[in-house]
């Protein structure tokens, strides 16, 4: 197993009609032991901006803090809200300047543009090759399991009802397949006016 | 210059920071994970008015597919393109770097960029990586010399040919040039050439799959055919899964509310006084 | 003798809170060559003399107006050698933007990054000030952009202005012409017009150099297009 799987953790993004959706699990375990089952790996980035951290913690926990900071000078010195385009260009720039010895994360994105309200997706590889498709990204150790659950599952112009029960269900089937991730798990809805976070039940085993 | 008193930030250039670590870590067992690859055929011809450079559109991760339809052929320069193989991001960043430079000596120069110069700039930086940045790449572009097509080796060496292909697939592509190029092809031979040889790779190799992308440079022109050929289709699902809504036990819900900022300008009348 | 106690070191400020060296700098610029810059409704246009003490100079192989990225340019007064350089450091800058946010730099970021290297050679050890001012125009956000950067550091937003030798002249001339509903093309024959103010001798396609920026990009006008300018002009 490599260093990613060490915490262990799965995480989805998908897209929909005008809003978009970001779900993780929150186990924090080391190896098969499990600490907690809170563990908070989808960040806030601005209003309408998540990042999901799938990897090892101690990187998760680095790199969103270098994130927040890099993000908060670019809006400061530059009046104006990142674009999720942009900061998934500066994300994957930060994880490639550290190609011959990388954070050991694979993150996902997900936002709606700040005037646009354009949905926004993309994932990328731990040193920064970015992944933008039209449909979902996949991220964490159960990623294989939930490329076949939203490969089935999802489809186009979902609504942000449709697109929770879409993205929670495929989560949820995913992970229960995977020993090391699981235990409760978040679903994010961005909208343009609105972000509606729901914890669900999952198996707690 | 790197400023003191204000720095840029991040500076410029790779930092070794976690490497320590890592190794540490990987003494214990736990490996480096893999990196995205490219897997890929890509491939590049000379034909009667210019360069016709294809790629597929898979990217793998170990054996999973991790990118269904990611784009290999990346722009250089106006009249140049570059496709890449081997690591994913190596070849997305290092073409995108290797793109600013040509443009800054374009500017110095006052001149289009000749392809050589990009061959060059390309080896260079790779060589100086003896081989740890992982990028092989078909380097196609015409300039006041004519068409020009050559293949990059990740240590860089570098090769000048009428046609070529590399990746995974190169083999399977290859067998399609070595039967059918020939010089001056039309460019609606070149096409079909290109596509059929992508289609090769696509077929009989496994790290390559999706689509034909083409890319056609001729003299002031480049005709950039994103998804040339869908060479498979997926079948269309008959039945839709969708969940009803309220299948999934929510235990709490939160709602944010995201307010519309709207900044309210004053207008002030100019001070002429 | 008071004030050369103070101007053997630029970092040392006088006993007035002058740092002359700065001063200096300014009368650098303001005996150096005119330029002016206008900002139109839909476009702003740079525009400087390029005049050359002998007939056997080979016009149009160096050039004062520069493009620094598709979409921003740049002139200035006073010395070439100091701008060259500058030119340099903003088109290398421009793209490690690019290359970090994939979005072309704004004009307002170039600027205030091109007065980061201006300020720090007012405060560094070894070091003398710029001797030029330059004027930086862009186009972004489906707007036009005028900046003047000083030796200082300082820059300043300009709806139209003028730099170099007789710049007062020029900016008195400017005050009454400028309209903001001017078209490029208006302004490029007003900015012509201000540098004929202060313009010794004959005006020619050769002597004097234009930049446009527009929604299409930044480029530096052809001499024969500089000519059908200079043509309407009495």
């Amino acid at each position: 197993m490599s260093i990613l799987g060490y915490n262990g953790g799965a995480m989805v993004a998908m897209k929909g009609d005008k809003c978009v959706s970001i779900a993780a699990d929150k186990r924090f375990g080391i190896q098969a032991q499990t600490i907690t089952c809170d563990f908070k790996k989808v960040f806030d980035m601005g209003p309408r901006l998540y990042v999901g951290l799938p990897g090892l913690a101690t990187d998760v926990q680095t790199v969103m803090e270098k994130l927040r900071f890099r993000k908060n000078l670019y809006e400061l010195k530059e009046n104006r809200t990142m674009t999720p385009e942009v900061f998934g260009a500066m994300l994957s720039s930060m994880l490639y300047e550290k190609r011959f010895g990388p954070f050991f994360v694979e993150p996902v994105i997900a936002g709606l543009h700040p005037t646009t309200h354009e949905p926004f997706i993309c994932n990328m590889d731990l040193i920064g090759c970015i992944n933008q498709p039209d449909d979902f990204v996949v991220g964490g150790t159960a990623s294989a399991q939930l490329y076949g659950m939203c490969e089935a599952l999802w489809e186009p112009n979902l609504g942000p009802e449709d697109l929770f029960e879409t993205t929670a269900q495929a989560l949820i089937n995913a992970f229960d397949r995977d020993a090391i991730s699981g235990w409760g798990a978040t679903v994010y809805i961005i909208e343009k006016d609105k972000v509606t976070v729901r914890d669900i039940k999952t198996r707690m085993d | 210059m790197t400023s003191i008193l204000c720095p840029e930030i991040p500076k410029p250039g790779f930092s070794f920071d976690n490497c320590q670590r890592n190794a540490t870590l990987e003494s214990k067992g736990f490996a480096v994970p893999k990196a995205t690859k490219t897997g890929t055929t890509i491939v590049g011809i000379i034909y009667k008015d210019g360069v016709i450079l294809g790629a597929d559109t898979r990217a793998t991760e170990d054996t999973t597919v991790a990118d269904k339809n990611c784009e290999k052929i990346h722009f250089l320069a106006p009249n140049m393109y570059c496709c890449g193989a081997g690591t994913a991001a190596d070849t997305e960043m290092t073409t995108q770097m290797i793109s600013s430079k040509l443009e800054l000596h374009r500017l110095f120069t006052n001149r289009v960029v000749r392809v050589c110069t990009a061959n060059q700039m390309l080896k260079q930086y790779l060589f100086g990586y003896q081989g740890y940045i992982g990028a092989a790449l078909i380097l196609g572009g015409v300039d006041s010399t004519g068409p020009h097509l050559y293949s990059i080796y990740p240590h860089g060496s570098t090769d000048k040919l009428p046609y070529t292909t590399m990746g995974s697939g190169s083999l399977a592509a290859m067998a399609i040039f070595e039967s059918r190029w020939k010089p001056d092809l039309t460019e609606e031979e070149g096409i079909q050439l290109i596509r059929d040889a992508i289609a090769a790779g696509i077929f009989n190799d496994l790290g390559s799959g999706s689509n034909v992308d083409v890319c056609v440079i001729r003299k002031g022109s480049v005709d950039y055919k994103r998804t040339y050929d869908e060479a498979n289709k997926k079948g269309v699902r008959q039945a839709s899964y969708r969940y009803p809504r309220g299948t999934t036990k929510v235990l709490d819900t939160k709602v944010f509310t995201v307010e519309e900022t709207v900044h309210q300008l004053e207008t002030e009348s100019m001070d002429t006084a | 003798m008071a004030s050369e106690r103070y101007s053997f070191s630029l970092t040392t400020f006088s006993p007035s809170g002058k740092l002359v060296q700065i001063e200096y700098a300014l009368a650098a610029v303001a005996a150096g060559a005119p330029s002016v810059g206008i900002k139109a409704s839909n476009g702003v246009v740079i525009a400087t003399e390029n005049k050359h003490k002998s007939i056997l100079y080979d016009e149009h192989s160096v050039h004062k107006v520069e493009m620094v990225t598709q979409h921003i340019g740049m002139i200035y007064s006073g010395m070439g050698p100091d701008y060259r350089l500058l030119v340099k450091q903003a088109r290398k800058m421009a793209q490690q933007y690019f290359l970090v946010y994939r979005e072309p730099i704004p004009t307002v970021q170039l600027v205030q990054r091109v007065a980061a290297v201006m300020q720090e050679y007012t405060q560094s050890g070894g070091v003398r000030p710029f001797g030029v001012s330059l004027l930086i125009c862009g186009w972004d956000n489906d707007r036009p952009y005028l900046f003047q950067c000083d030796p200082s550091g300082a820059y300043f937003a300009w709806k139209a202005t003028a730099m170099g030798k007789n710049y007062i002249n020029g900016k008195t001339f400017l005050e009454k012409r400028y309209s903001k509903d001017l078209e490029l093309d208006d302004a490029v024959h007003t900015a012509i017009l201000t540098l004929k103010e202060s313009f010794e001798g004959q005006m020619t396609a050769d002597n004097i150099e234009v930049g446009i920026c527009d929604s299409t990009g930044f480029r530096r006008l052809e001499p024969s297009h500089v000519k059908d300018y200079l043509a309407n002009i009495p």
